[in-house]
């Protein structure tokens, strides 16, 4: 099993790679090159920052296109993790508005809060409702913990296979659409919860 | 609904991981000791989080600290703060490529604002956790940076306020006058400021005991407990703090569901 | 046939059935944490009249000392000079029994303590003596530092007679404070028979003749190291007493005063045999202390350490027992070559010693270590 993580510049890529290790993946490398993106088995996209920003370098690197033609084109099997996965958006207003990868009808603002009760980033274990369809919570029960950190969030009216989570309001903590997942939260970062659901990503998608 | 979190810190100084009463520290042992002693593979599961702080007094090798946490970090899988003495870019870099899934500060925070701001900037306002170390004198909260060794001139409200102006991620607060001394949280202190704070609260300094984390946890303001007694919670100790914590009524995700 | 005797713990603390004089409640608290509970509503209001009223029939007039305060540099003497002097303006001279064997980090705390504003007398006791009693201590009672122990009562006792300082303030009584005997709970004054008895645990005289046995120490050589007769203490009207009579005991804060007012400083690498680091920092000859009190009854230092830490509140018994498995059982590797040069053994000799005083109802050998049958916390029956 290969698994490369794309590398753009942003991501806590030890924590996951030695995640992913720890799982038994044979073959676990960083790169942004098209070529071996094309070698995985499957790809993951990590991200820790500013949505423009990560934009910015993923365009820079022409990583835009090569995962649309991976994923969208040839169905490779992507998971993006936490602002990974809201890239894989429409659009966020994080630093100004920006343009996501627009892999699936999500879009990302920031968490409301009227009545400014809520601390802003919705940082902690929280829990997440599995959607019935979902294949990243197979063998995890109930509203299982998962750790996020972050101030901004998506919403989708799609029908993306969404699992919701409420901070304030409902959000989208993961989303599953054929080929593509992506989680809000750090598996990573999530005990059992988290070892369960890569387990399924790996194993399932 | 969001859960709160027992966060561990772990006071590292040359080599050696340590005790502190008052900001004095004992070595305790080596990262073998710790391994031995602590099994953090084991107990990451009465963890929702770690926080690791180089306290070494005069100069500071960051090479040699984030070494030390690429090894810590194996195979624990719950999310790992790291700081001390970080004092540019590279440092922060050196610390998430290293494993660090987020970042604290202290000095660097009060000295240095435009570093703030770019690390914000680079790595998102969730990924710093800004420290702040103070005493009580009378009824005065008075700041120190520089491992408690110097006095700012602003007091801990206005700090704080600051603090929130930079928009980092979260706040650490830790009481130097309890820290170490096992008699629980500066509680007075605590109740003053959290309730005016918009980013989450973490307070540390003196727990040494459940009882402490619980009367922690059941402040509304407060969103994480920490602490740094290596002695008090040793062997079974937090294991057996979380399960009384959970059974007590907190609201602490409960790892033991899931094994 | 053996009678089946129970060896248990205090159920709030760790200390042991076994430690000597020791008394435990119905609840199966012992006496030093049923005294912790009696401190919290105790009203200590008499008793401070009682220290002034001491305090002042005792106070110079003419500028001399009034009061003398044994001290080693460490937190216990330190708090009581500094209260003496500054809190109730007494003229205290301090004395220091100078150890074998005294450890860097110790000298230093002295230093500091008496450059932080002391009058201070240093007596060192013949150390050629000093050894030879030691040594007799150590095998004849179990004792390794036996002869400081005298000297500590005696030199002292001889420098009040000398410059006629009456008054003497002890630290606190070991016995009420962290379990023992509780005859001396309520006096405020207590007497050389109750040192000889309870601190030197009856052995002064045996090991005293012992040493005369010796050709090459004669008994003038011996002077630090005698008690007075009963007359002359009746002449110089001396008076010992603890202070922890007087106020509420804390070892803790007495650290956390010295750490402020005198100076002292923590071992920074910690020790071997406990988790703190801010006591017993004086002499190299207190970690075989500790370890020979672990093989006759079965409690190290990190038992003692953690009985302060349960009854200050800052840990729980069930915290403590971790700490005492890890800790409690040390044989003092690191000094060995010391002690076998210090008190001219071989290593043979010396094991000899330690295995005569090993407990064997909780103790066998296990590759030529001493190793606990027990399990600390654990009811255990012999």
């Amino acid at each position: 099993m290969k698994i490369v993580i794309v590398d753009y510049g942003m991501g806590n890529i030890k924590s996951i790679s030695s995640t992913l290790i720890y799982l038994g993946v044979s073959d676990v490398i960083l790169s942004s090159k098209y070529e071996e993106l094309a070698q995985a088995d499957k790809i993951i996209l990590p991200g820790v920052g500013s949505f423009s920003q990560a934009m910015k370098q993923i365009v820079l690197n022409k990583i835009d296109l090569t995962l649309a033609d991976l994923v969208m084109n040839k169905k490779k099997p992507l998971l993006g993790i936490c602002l990974g996965m809201q890239l894989l958006g429409m659009s966020s207003t994080e630093d100004g508005f920006s343009k996501g990868l627009c892999f699936i009808d999500g879009v990302v603002t920031l968490f409301e809060n009227p009545k400014l009760d809520l601390k802003i980033p919705h940082v902690g274990f929280n829990q997440v409702n599995p959607d019935a369809n979902s294949l990243l919570y197979k063998n995890i029960t109930g509203t299982p913990d998962f750790y996020f950190t972050h101030s901004y969030k998506m919403l989708s009216t799609a029908s993306i296979s969404a699992s919701m989570c409420t901070y304030g309001e409902k959000f989208v903590a993961s989303f599953e659409v054929d080929n593509i997942a992506g989680v809000q939260f750090h598996p990573e970062l999530s005990q059992n919860n988290g070892l369960k659901l890569l387990q399924n990503f790996i194993d399932r998608f | 609904m969001l859960r709160k979190r027992i966060i561990f810190s772990l006071i590292y100084s040359q080599s050696f991981f340590t005790q502190s009463r008052n900001f004095r520290l004992q070595k305790v042992g080596n990262l073998q000791w710790l391994e031995k002693n602590y099994k953090f593979q084991d107990i990451a599961f009465s963890l929702d989080e770690l926080v690791v702080i180089d306290a070494s007094k005069g100069k500071k090798s960051i090479s040699e600290f984030a070494n030390m946490i690429s090894q810590l970090v194996n195979d624990v899988f719950i999310p790992i703060c790291a700081g001390g003495g970080i004092k540019s870019m590279s440092d922060a870099e050196l610390l998430f490529k290293n494993g660090a899934d987020k970042i604290i500060m202290n000095t660097s925070i009060y000295e240095n604002a435009a570093l703030v701001k770019e690390l914000i900037q680079r790595y998102g306002s969730q990924s710093i956790v800004a420290s702040v170390d103070y005493k009580r004198l009378n009824n005065k909260k008075e700041v120190y940076i520089s491992d408690g060794t110097r006095k700012i001139n602003l007091n801990l409200e206005e700090y704080l306020a600051y603090i929130e102006s930079l928009n980092v991620g979260e706040i650490y607060l830790n009481s130097i006058d309890k820290d170490g001394t096992g008699f629980g949280y500066d509680f007075d202190s605590i109740r003053e400021v959290s309730a005016s704070l918009s980013k989450p609260l973490i307070i540390a300094g003196g727990a040494g005991n459940e009882k402490h984390l619980i009367e922690g946890l059941s402040i509304q303001g407060v969103s994480a407990v920490a602490t740094a007694n290596l002695f008090n919670f040793i062997g079974d100790g937090l294991p057996n703090a979380r399960k009384t914590i959970i059974d007590s009524g907190q609201n602490i995700a409960d790892w033991s569901k899931y094994y | 046939m053996s009678i089946t005797n129970k060896i248990f713990w205090c159920k709030n603390c760790l200390n042991m059935s076994t430690r000597p004089r020791i008394s435990f409640d119905e609840k199966g608290w012992c006496n030093a944490c049923q005294w912790m509970e009696e401190k919290k509503t105790f009203d200590f209001s008499k008793r401070q009249e009682e220290l002034k009223t001491l305090l002042e029939k005792y106070r110079s007039k003419n500028g001399s000392f009034d009061c003398i305060v044994p001290v080693s540099g460490g937190k216990d003497g330190s708090y009581v000079a500094y209260n003496l002097k500054h809190k109730y303006k007494m003229n205290p001279l301090a004395v220091t029994i100078r150890p074998a064997l005294s450890l860097e980090i110790g000298d230093k705390n002295l230093l500091n303590f008496i450059n932080s504003g002391y009058d201070h007398i240093h007596i060192t006791p013949n150390p050629k003596v000093l050894n030879r009693l030691n040594k007799y201590g150590f095998i004849e009672k179990g004792f390794p530092y036996y002869g400081w122990l005298i000297a500590i009562h005696t030199a002292v006792i001889k420098t009040a007679s000398s410059f006629g300082i009456p008054l003497l303030f002890y630290g606190e009584d070991g016995e009420i404070e962290y379990g023992g005997s509780t005859e001396s709970k309520n006096k405020a004054l207590y007497n050389i028979d109750y040192m000889r008895k309870v601190y030197l645990e009856g052995g002064h005289e045996k090991v005293y003749q012992r040493i005369l046995l010796d050709k090459d120490i004669a008994e003038n050589e011996l002077a630090f190291f005698k008690f007075p007769e009963p007359n002359q203490i009746a002449e110089n009207e001396l008076s010992f007493t603890h202070w922890s009579y007087f106020e509420p005991w804390d070892s803790y804060r007495n650290y956390v005063t010295a750490k402020e007012h005198c100076g002292l400083i923590e071992k920074e690498e910690g020790h071997v045999d406990t988790f703190t680091n801010f006591s017993q920092n004086d002499q190299a000859l207190y970690a075989l202390h500790a370890y020979m009190m672990y093989l006759k009854f079965g409690f190290g230092r990190a038992t003692q350490d953690a009985g302060i830490e349960i009854r200050r509140g800052a840990m729980t018994r069930d915290q403590a027992l971790n700490l005492v498995k890890m800790y409690d059982n040390a044989y003092p590797h690191h000094l060995i070559d010391t002690y076998l040069a210090y008190y001219e053994m071989t290593r043979d000799e010396f094991d000899a010693v330690l295995d005569f005083y090993a407990n064997k109802d909780l103790f066998e050998k296990v590759d030529g270590v001493w190793q606990p049958k027990f399990i600390p916390g654990e009811d255990y029956y012999i």
